[in-house]
């Protein structure tokens, strides 16, 4: 709990003294807003009835020099002019403590928003393969925004709801302790009520929550679905199903009004209940000669000014809860170390600076955290501008050795060097920026085409995005599409099919022209023909890239200038195309395809002659 | 992909007031006449109980300050009692009415809305994003459904709470209530100005977070894209520049708000100050007219009784547009007719039918329920007008015989077994089932006696029993096992641990793409249908269990047509006749031998296929040489 208020109090920084004013103008508006009733008993006993004014000396002292009451009397227009003054200002300072608070309140909701994002993108990449993405989407929407509101509305309402009580209750006292006690007699069972009350029904909240989800997924389902539903012609089952869904979501919502019936109507019942108690104990005490009506004017304002709302601390009671659930969960991503956070960089390049691209792995062993065994004492050597090509079945360690490079994970025992130097010991920004990568599942983000394949390189000109484009066969395809490259990712109606994306991905990487390039099976959905354009267009720029690929087709693979073959992390065989057609093992046998397809034509044309 | 991009554009009002639209709304509260006619009664009392409650704290303090000692307090005191026990009853019958009404009508136009769109042509799905969809018969719902009630509560008590109140004050004092009233325009004025305004910033807050919740979603899918294009800086940047109009919006109606009540309260206080002033000289001049201090007091109070209702008035006023817009959505999808369906002259044969009772051999409208041949003559069909997806296609299938198309994406292969499930209609040329042009069947018939299995197979959230059971609602467990066992699901099925009963999640995210795939399979074969139309059905399936689908298949398919889309090459091999399909027309025809000697598109197609198999084969250690 202390570490929830620790956490709180952080975020809170540079914003505690707005905070701070906001509170005080929050009891200035509250202390102000008892005035104007007080100047309207003084009004009705001291100028309209001629009693003696009730008041603290100074004011008295005022009041005479003013012109007494004789001034007053004549002038009747001052005491109202009086009251609409005095809460027009405790209007104002309402209205500042509004405005600072929420400033002050947004602003650490921003904080923590930007925070959150920039920490999400700086986790290493073994939190994310291990958390839920729905799960963080929920932590950073919904739980950011519980923390909000209690920041801007919860802590102000309760902070108001013992304002106002702080300042009525002497107040009352001051004027009549009798009347005063009898005024907050119900106070404490409407406040128990109501807290009690919405605690006790959180539950009947949360299954109206779940039936309203159970709804909406199944309505959401059917939708997307829809052609299934038609395929099977189940229409009249679907209505069924979400009929029964329908009614539960209905019965629940009915089953909380029929809640909030009784609470209002009790809490209603108590809180008039207590206006009553003043009215008739005010009616005595005027008829015995105990208070002036004055007295009783200002009590009755007074009490109408705190009762009504003190019904809503209930519910905001209950809600904080949530609150202090949310700060946990939120706080519990931002605990997360970043990927950087041992790092002791010691060489430190400025971005801007190209390296070679000769790479060296010496003695690379690696096991993912939960122990599989991935690499095993992988060493290899690749020449600036020369290309390596890496062939293994699934599993077998390819992707987990780019992503070693590209300190996606972190390497604990042998070396990567590059250029000569330690990979471990550089910024890792500046190793992924002079590489560029071409995933098999490339991700696209929501804009448009010419933004993202200009990620590569920002400053590029349109000639070179169209250049980069097609070396990557996709000019035409984009070219095509009614917006052409303003075309945005995701929109409705256009959808890349998966060839596509990975040619935009691949024309993102060429544009940014990095000393490394790697291709993860990167056109793994591109067809044959597009493919041999492509590796013929990328062969023309060779030796510009120290290029690494992951493929399966041996035409992508064969004019690399090395080839490895990986098997359970280990590199069984490599060498060069023709060196390893000598040898038995997986390459040959993947070579050897093309003459069992020509069996398997003359097979197949036989018996039908 | 961000939610609101894909959104059509749904908050924007036309501003006039529609009043059919308006009619239609409360028609929706029709079935529940009764209950509004007594929720109206109901908030008539609990607005007489609001007027009257001051008037018994004149009386009180008139009473007690008159007579004094005298004074008949108990009296006032069960005068006050009664009418808090009456207002506290209606009350809670009021929100249990409002409840009742308001819970109904969503429940009913979510009924129909869904029903509706169980009917609704693939074409009205086409342009409308599932999300939007949901929207209608959510929110939109419960919009309608709270102004029904609610609007018609805060109307009734609002106006006679106002109107019930100046009535009294012009009656105890036309003037003085006169100088009170006077406080209403400017606050009705505020109100109106401050809550439209409210709406809109409330409704940019709404609209600048579902952004922010697209980039954190973004961000967190593509953190390994960011990290390798070293994008986290500028990506905080943009991110940054979002969540500033958030703070700015979110400030704007944070603001708007703690204007509005500080200057409606002031404007109350006003009144107030007029009546002290104004009733104040009248009761220090003591003339046998002049007002009592209770009617004073009366008078300074009732300026704040106007708050509420006003306050709740000008809301619904302003959300009156809102409100219109969505009833204005949900009739549109209510009242759109199927683009598909059923002809009158269908129907009529169908009640025919129904009422000369089932017969063995025909179908629920009346012909033959044995499919012998499908025939495709000269069918063309465009999605967007000028734009031809498929160009006189022809196709004569027999009974029994199994078709393949393969060629590119997008060459239409898909868009013609869409045509064949009539989830759309050809533009021109017809579809012949037994010879008889299928807009002249039953549309529930055709699409019950097919089996139909897609490559992105969509399951249900639910156990694998129901999914498979989809099928055939009837069938028993041991068909859902049999089933099971010819896709070669059984296996992978009975490893978990609950078996036929293990819940897969939503949209089956506990199963990988090729169990999806089984499963659905199954589902279809369960379903017995006349045709079975598979559509790259088992493109992640591995090859192995691939071959053995193919045996259990070839029982299943014996006697049936079948149309196959596909890249396996196994599942083309075998078909009867393989129609190569490019550009929306068919470029090669005939048996995967015909073709193979054809050395044409499908000779290539067929060996890069071959070669990517076997690598995969050899990759994943299938087959030692």
């Amino acid at each position: 709990m202390s570490g929830k208020c620790k956490f709180l109090w952080n975020l809170m920084s540079g914003q505690r003294f707005r905070y701070g004013a906001a509170i005080a103008a929050m009891v200035l508006s509250a202390a102000i807003m008892f005035l104007p009733p007080l100047i309207g008993r003084a009004a009705i006993d001291y100028v309209i009835d001629g009693k003696e004014l009730y008041a603290p000396q100074f004011v008295k002292n005022f009041v005479e020099w003013f012109g007494g009451r004789s001034l007053l009397a004549r002038n009747l227009w001052i005491a109202g002019a009086a009251m609409v003054g005095l809460t027009a200002l405790s209007g104002l300072f309402g209205y500042l403590k509004g405005r600072w608070a929420s400033i002050a309140s947004e602003s650490i909701a921003r904080r923590l928003r930007n925070r959150l994002y920039d920490h999400l993108q700086h986790l290493p990449c073994s939190y994310h393969d291990k958390t839920n993405t729905g799960d963080l989407m929920q932590r950073c929407s919904s739980d950011v925004e519980t923390i909000r509101m209690f920041l801007a509305m919860q802590v102000v309402e309760i902070g108001r709801g013992g304002v106002t009580l702080a300042v009525a209750v002497p107040i009352m006292l001051a004027m009549n302790a009798r009347m005063a006690i009898l005024a907050m007699l119900l106070l404490g069972p409407i406040l128990i009520f109501s807290c009690v009350f919405f605690i006790k029904v959180r539950n009947i909240f949360k299954q109206m929550d779940e039936a309203e989800g159970a709804m909406t997924a199944m309505l959401q389902e059917n939708l997307t679905g829809i052609r299934v539903v038609r395929a099977f012609a189940r229409q009249g089952f679907e209505c069924e199903k979400f009929g029964e869904k329908n009614a539960r979501y209905r019965n629940h919502w009915f089953g909380l009004m029929r809640v909030m019936a009784w609470f209002w109507s009790c809490s209603d019942a108590m809180c008039m209940a207590q206006y009553g108690i003043v009215l008739v104990a005010g009616g005595y005490s005027i008829a015995a000669g105990r208070i002036s009506v004055g007295t009783f004017f200002a009590f009755l304002m007074i009490v109408n000014m705190y009762l009504w709302p003190i019904r809503r601390i209930g519910k905001i009671m209950a809600d904080l809860g949530k609150a202090t659930v949310s700060i946990g969960r939120v706080g519990e991503i931002l605990d997360e170390q970043c990927e950087d956070h041992a790092d002791k960089v010691k060489i430190a390049p400025s971005r801007a600076e190209r390296a070679g691209g000769e790479i060296v792995f010496e003695n690379i062993n690696f096991a993912h955290e939960d122990g599989t065994h991935v690499l095993d004492n992988i060493s290899l050597h690749v020449e600036p501008g020369r290309s390596l090509a890496i062939l293994g079945p699934s599993g077998s360690g390819k992707s987990t050795l780019i992503n070693l490079l590209l300190r996606l994970y972190d390497y604990r025992d042998g070396s990567i060097r590059l250029d000569g130097r330690e990979l471990r010991e550089m910024d890792r920004k500046f190793v992924r920026s002079q590489i560029g990568v071409v995933l098999q599942e490339p991700f696209l983000y929501s804009r448009s085409l010419r933004e993202n394949i200009k990620l590569g390189r920002s400053a590029a000109h349109d000639e070179e995005m169209v250049e980069a484009a097609s070396v990557a066969c996709v000019h035409e395809a984009i070219a095509d599409f009614d917006s052409g490259y303003d075309t945005v990712v995701g929109e409705r109606g256009v959808t890349l099919s998966g060839g596509q994306q990975q040619r935009v991905a691949l024309a993102r990487a060429i544009l940014k022209d990095p000393p490394i390039l790697i291709l993860d099976d990167a056109l793994s959905s591109v067809d044959t023909r597009t493919e041999n354009l492509i590796l013929g267009a990328l062969r023309q720029r060779h030796g510009r890239h120290t290029t690494l690929v992951i493929a399966h087709r041996l035409s992508t693979l064969m004019s690399a200038d090395m080839i490895i073959v990986l098997e359970n992390g280990r590199i069984v065989q490599s060498g060069t195309h023709e060196n390893l057609l000598k040898e038995p093992g997986l390459y040959r046998r993947l070579w050897k395809i093309q003459s069992s397809l020509e069996d398997d034509l003359g097979l197949t044309s036989q018996p039908t002659e | 992909m961000t939610t609101e991009a894909v959104r059509p554009k749904e908050e924007e009002y036309s501003g006039q007031f529609n009043w059919s639209v308006w009619k239609k709304v409360f028609s929706f509260a029709g079935p529940y006449k009764r209950h509004l006619r007594r929720l109206v009664g109901v908030a008539l009392i609990v607005a007489a109980t609001d007027v009257v409650t001051p008037l018994v704290t004149r009386g009180v303090i008139d009473d007690a300050v008159q007579n004094r000692d005298e004074a008949q307090l108990w009296f006032w005191a069960i005068i006050y009692a009664i009418l808090a026990l009456i207002s506290c009853v209606c009350f809670w019958t009021l929100i249990r009415l409002a409840g009742k009404v308001s819970t109904g009508v969503a429940h009913d136009i979510r009924r129909d809305g869904f029903r509706r769109l169980q009917e609704l042509s693939f074409s009205y799905y086409d342009h409308r994003p599932v999300g939007w969809l949901v929207t209608r018969l959510t929110s939109d719902c419960d919009r309608l459904s709270r102004i029904t009630a609610w609007g018609a509560v805060d109307l009734v008590w609002g106006g006679c709470t106002l109107i019930g109140v100046s009535t009294v004050m012009l009656f105890l004092d036309w003037k003085l209530a006169l100088y009170v009233l006077a406080v209403i325009p400017p606050m009705v004025w505020l109100s109106i100005f401050f809550q439209k305004r409210l709406l809109a910033t409330s409704r940019k807050v709404r609209k600048v977070n579902s952004t922010i919740t697209a980039a954190y979603s973004e961000s967190i899918m593509g953190v390994r894209t960011t990290k390798t294009l070293v994008r986290e800086e500028e990506n905080l940047h943009e991110f940054g520049g979002i969540t500033h109009d958030m703070f700015g919006a979110s400030v704007r109606n944070a603001i708007l708000a703690s204007m509005y009540f500080p200057l409606i309260l002031s404007v109350c206080g006003f009144g107030g100050a007029m009546a002290l002033w104004m009733g104040g000289v009248d009761v220090m001049a003591k003339l046998p007219t002049s007002m009592s201090i209770g009617t004073l007091i009366l008078f300074i109070s009732c300026a704040r009784i106007f708050m509420f209702p006003i306050h709740e008035l000008s809301r619904l006023f302003a959300e009156a547009q809102a409100v219109q817009a969505a009833a204005e959505r949900v009739t549109g999808l209510l009242e759109t007719e199927p683009e598909i369906k059923d002809s009158p002259e269908v129907r009529s044969a169908i009640e025919t039918r129904n009422e000369s009772g089932p017969q063995a051999g025909v179908a629920i409208d009346g012909q033959a329920e044995k499919i012998e041949t499908v025939e495709f003559r000269k069918v063309s069909f465009a999605y967007k007008e000028g734009k031809d997806v498929l160009k006189d296609f022809n196709l004569t299938v027999k009974p029994g015989q199994t078709i393949a198309f393969v060629g590119p994406t997008g060459g239409g292969k898909t868009t013609i077994i869409s045509l064949l499930c009539r989830f759309y209609e050809p533009t021109s040329g017809e579809i012949l089932i037994d010879g008889v042009e299928y807009r002249r069947r039953s549309l529930h018939w055709l699409q019950s006696n097919l089996g139909i299995v897609l490559q992105t197979p969509h399951l249900f959230s639910g156990t694998i029993r129901e999914n498979i059971r989809y099928g055939n609602l009837q069938a028993n467990d041991g068909q859902v096992e049999w089933a099971g066992k010819i896709v070669n699901a059984h296996e992978f099925i009975t490893e978990f641990e609950d078996g036929y009963d293990t819940e897969i999640g939503e949209g089956g995210t506990k199963l990988s793409m090729g169990q999806k795939q089984l499963v659905s399979f199954a589902r279809a074969i369960l379903a017995d249908p006349q045709i079975f139309v598979m559509d790259e059905a088992t493109s992640s399936v591995d090859t192995e269990t691939e071959r053995l689908i193919q045996n259990g298949l070839a029982k299943i398919l014996a006697g049936r047509i079948s149309f196959v889309i596909a890249h396996r090459l196994s599942t083309i091999r075998s078909a009867d006749r393989i129609l190569v399909i490019r550009d929306g027309r068919v470029i090669e025809e005939g048996t995967h031998s015909e073709l193979i000697r054809l050395k044409g598109e499908y000779y290539e197609l067929y060996t890069n296929q071959f070669t990517e198999q076997r690598q995969e084969e050899i990759l994943a250690g299938k087959t030692q040489q």
